[in-house]
């Protein structure tokens, strides 16, 4: 059969932001399909969501309900949702219960009802909610294998898409046989993990359908679920090409020790202990980047956006102007039971949105924080996926770090995600001459050539600025307590110039 | 508590409505029980006999509260209400006058309850939107243009 001839599969929206991705573009039509969880995970809102985006007058849909929750009381709750369209009941949405037929008869009968109305309405969609209490009670006449080999077989015939929900233990996937039967399997969990709940679901299987595998985060809000791929929703999007230009900092200093800037497409961390300037020469840089016309966005986690762009403004950096001009945007995320996931949504709208090249993420401490518990046990791993997604389409990203100062050593971040960066800038204090002072120094640079001076800076009302030359005189100034040398302090640019290929 | 006056001007609407649309050849079933019945079997396919049970019977409650004269007014298990008849006898209609059959007022308060209800539950959109499909257009037109929707 050639390629042609293959039958074309139609995949319907799921109605539910950021599912169709996951599952591989959409539901494949007629397809016959388990919506598995426990109590309160969210089946019944997700198959309203589907409902309400698939029926129409010509071909409805049709919602079973059997014992459990009531009709009255279900569209009573589901009606707060956003989605949910009165104006689409009975017309395109009907609503039957079964619950007369199921107690007082066999599944013969139920089929035998469910085949009457379908027969009648011709529906593009059928569900049964709960598909779990119409078979507590198997009768002699017909195994449940053989309803639900029926069922299926009925109403993919008729042309119908079908979701039966039901509340199934994980325990259950290997004996029972609707999961053998059933085209599409998504599983919806919820668990407390100290003081937050934290949703996760998965496609366990979806016949003809490249679903993205895992366990992928959503969240119940009033507009009911919204699901959060584990790739970000970026799937497809080509890499560009690699840049060779560099973004500046707006300090010609520290873009000469960076040979010129970072690299476009690189993730920087500026790690560092309170007070050294990390926020400071973030702020710089996104500020920079928008004087380029390079929108920026920076994701605070530890102060309000009006108090971070106030602080720019001392800096005498202008961070309203290209809020109001679409420029820029400040997100505050800190709602304290955050996934990765829903934050890079977040983030890659407003990238979306602003055709954002830069972003600044203040701080990954801030972040972590922000997190549900459950998911900071996954902070590296996540990060990693978001680096990777987000520099993948070319957004460069300067994230800050707070590290222990310390004098016996010299850590470069406190979550060992120096290997998820391309380039690190360390902020520390040093004892000078009765002083306290602040050096800087490029650690690290993937592929490209930094300066391995180490070099004092101040902050003043102009952010942050370097002083002077290298400081040669000195030795130990990592350690923190640099003893004085007497080589002069005013030593001309390393041997090694930029430009140059490094040997490392 | 008491039915708001606009699901009692609806309910009157309803009432009347059934109290024309008759066989003028065959005895009519009053117009309340019309309602009622209308209800009955649009509701139950939608929340089950159970369901529109429960509904049926505190809405009874409620209007026997009201309207003493429902006293001997009772709701079979399988939601079929019986004892009308004293209050709103069958009739035979004249085929001259077809569409002139008041219904009680304990009629009207029964009917104004069981909407009340859904209501109350539902939201008066989403009822409206249950309630067309057993009545035609016309019977919600001012209620819908009351509520700023096409009929």
């Amino acid at each position: 059969m050639s390629i042609q001839e293959k039958v074309k599969i139609t995949q319907l929206p799921t109605g539910v932001p950021g599912l169709d991705e996951i599952v591989g573009g959409g539901l494949p039509e007629y397809s016959f399909n388990i919506i598995a969880g426990e109590p309160g995970s969210g089946k019944t809102t997700l198959a309203h969501q589907f409902v309400f985006a698939n029926a129409t007058p010509e071909r409805p849909a049709l919602y079973f309900t059997v014992l459990g929750e009531s009709a009255i009381k279900m569209l009573r709750y589901q009606q707060q949702y956003t989605f949910f369209d009165p104006a689409k009941l009975p017309g395109s949405i009907r609503f039957i219960n079964l619950s007369q037929v199921v107690l007082e008869n066999d599944l013969g009968a139920v089929l035998d009802q469910i085949t009457k109305e379908v027969e009648k309405a011709n529906p593009a969609v059928v569900v049964v909610d709960s598909f779990r209490t119409m078979v507590r009670k198997p009768q002699s006449d017909m195994d449940l294998q053989s309803f639900i080999q029926r069922l299926a077989l009925f109403l993919a015939s008729w042309q119908a898409t079908t979701f039966l929900i039901g509340e199934y233990a994980e325990d259950e996937l290997r004996d029972n046989p609707i999961f053998t039967v059933a085209d599409g399997l998504i599983w919806l969990r919820q668990t407390a993990e100290r003081n937050s709940i934290v949703r996760k679901l998965q496609i366990i299987k979806l016949r003809g359908q490249n679903s993205v595998p895992g366990l992928h985060t959503f969240r119940i809000t009033n507009a009911g679920v919204q699901a959060f791929s584990r790739t970000f929703g970026l799937i497809g999007h080509l890499k560009d090409p690699p840049s060779h230009r560099r973004l500046s900092f707006g300090i010609p200093e520290l873009d000469k020790m960076l040979d010129g800037g970072i690299r476009e497409g690189d993730s920087v961390l500026v790690a560092g202990s309170s007070g050294t300037g990390k926020s400071v020469l973030a702020t710089q840089f996104i500020a920079e980047g928008i004087r380029n016309g390079e929108p920026g966005i920076v994701a605070v986690f530890e102060e309000r956006p009006q108090a971070y762009a106030e602080r720019a403004t001392s800096l005498g950096l202008d961070l309203e102007t290209p809020q109001k001009d679409g420029k820029l945007a400040i997100l505050y995320l800190r709602p304290l039971d955050l996934s990765v996931d829903e934050t890079m949504h977040s983030i890659l709208d407003a990238v979306t949105k602003i055709g954002a090249k830069r972003l600044v993420i203040d701080s990954l401490a801030g972040f972590e924080m922000a997190l549900s518990p459950g998911f900071r046990a996954d902070f590296r791993e996540s990060l990693y996926r978001m680096i990777f997604a987000l520099t993948g389409i070319g957004v460069t990203i300067l994230s800050t770090v707070e590290v222990d100062e310390s004098f016996t050593e010299f850590p470069f971040s406190t979550y060992s995600i120096s290997f998820l960066t391309d380039d690190i800038i360390r902020l520390r204090y040093v004892s000078i001459e009765g002083q306290l002072r602040k050096i800087m120094v490029v650690i690290k640079m993937r592929g490209g050539n930094h300066a391995k001076d180490i070099r004092e800076y101040e902050i003043t009302s102009k952010g942050v600025v370097i002083l002077g030359k290298r400081l040669a005189n000195y030795q130990g100034l990592i350690s923190g307590l640099p003893v004085r040398t007497d080589r002069p302090d005013s030593m001309e640019e390393p041997a090694q110039k930029p430009g140059t290929k490094s040997k490392s | 508590m008491t039915a708001t006056p606009e699901m009692r001007d609806f309910a009157h609407r309803l009432l009347t409505y059934e109290g024309g649309v008759g066989k003028a050849s065959e005895p009519m079933d009053s117009p309340t029980l019309r309602v009622y019945e209308k209800l009955h079997q649009s509701l139950s396919e939608f929340v089950g006999v159970a369901g529109f049970l429960s509904l049926a019977t505190r809405a009874l409650a409620l209007a026997k509260r009201e309207a003493p004269s429902l006293g001997a007014v009772r709701i079979t298990a399988d939601g079929a209400l019986l004892g009308l008849g004293e209050l709103e006898p069958q009739m035979d209609i004249d085929r001259e006058r077809p569409r002139e059959y008041p219904s009680s007022e304990g009629g009207v308060i029964l009917i104004t309850r069981i909407l009340g209800l859904l209501r109350l539950f539902l939201g008066e959109a989403l009822t409206l939107s249950l309630l067309r499909n057993a009545w035609p257009g016309e019977v919600f037109d001012d209620q819908s243009s009351a509520n700023g929707r096409k009929a």
